[in-house]
């Protein structure tokens, strides 16, 4: 099998310790894992989030805010999976991370305005459906424009 | 994107906000969606839809008009 690209390395590194840990890693996490160094996984995140597939902290560039669907800090969307707890950024995500990790998950979120627990359930692989809506509150064309308030 | 019980909580939302009611996606169209983008984002070969597949992506889902469109200025 042909050496994989850097950044497809890293990308992989952060899902794989993402998935089996519940938390999205920092630099020096993916730089251990792939046994690179560390100034190179920071450029790395930086073309991953050129190419719309990370969102680098915005304070600190060695913590990740976004490996959609998976999110690196608590959100109103907490997924439980393969016995793991994580966060997804968004109610897309929620769902997101069942559909990552090819398995049966469990959101417990809240209504957007009441704050009413709303779960979403994915079971033997297909949605619990219910008559919950999501609203998409800033358009296609604007969605990276300001990804945490999307 | 916040999950809502339904169109009048949307609407009470959007209202204390003071944000446009913008539309509504049904779980189903939802798990659609998440399928979509993410049930290869663990792969080598995984990358994120581009505009035109988006715009494919939206429609086989009945999601259409300017709003679904990646490419729309509508908004600029």
């Amino acid at each position: 099998m042909p050496e994989l690209d850097l950044d497809v390395q890293v990308k992989l590194a952060i899902y794989e310790i993402t998935a089996e840990t519940g938390g999205v890693p920092t630099s020096s996490q993916v730089s251990r894992k792939i046994n690179i160094e560390q100034n190179e996984v920071l450029a790395a995140f930086r073309r991953l989030h050129a190419k719309r597939l990370l969102l680098p902290k915005p304070s600190d560039p060695h913590r990740i805010r976004m490996a959609p669907p998976f999110s690196g800090v608590p959100t109103r969307f907490p997924v439980e999976a393969n016995g793991k707890h994580y966060y997804a950024n968004c109610v897309w995500d929620a769902y997101g991370i069942a559909a990552a990790l090819h398995c049966d998950a469990i959101s417990r979120a809240s209504d957007g305005h009441t704050g009413e627990p709303l779960t979403l359930e994915v079971k033997n692989g297909e949605p619990i459906l219910k008559s919950y809506v999501a609203h998409f509150a800033v358009p296609a064309a604007h969605w990276w424009d300001d990804l945490i308030f999307t | 994107m916040l999950l809502f019980r339904s169109e009048e909580t949307v609407n009470q939302w959007c209202a204390a906000h003071n944000i446009p009611r913008r539309p509504l996606v049904n779980l189903e169209q939802l798990w659609q969606l998440a399928v979509h983008w993410y049930a290869n984002r663990l792969t080598v070969e995984s990358r994120r839809p581009g505009p035109d597949e988006m715009v494919f992506i939206f429609k086989s889902l009945d999601l259409t008009g300017p709003f679904w469109d990646p490419k729309s200025d509508q908004w600029r």
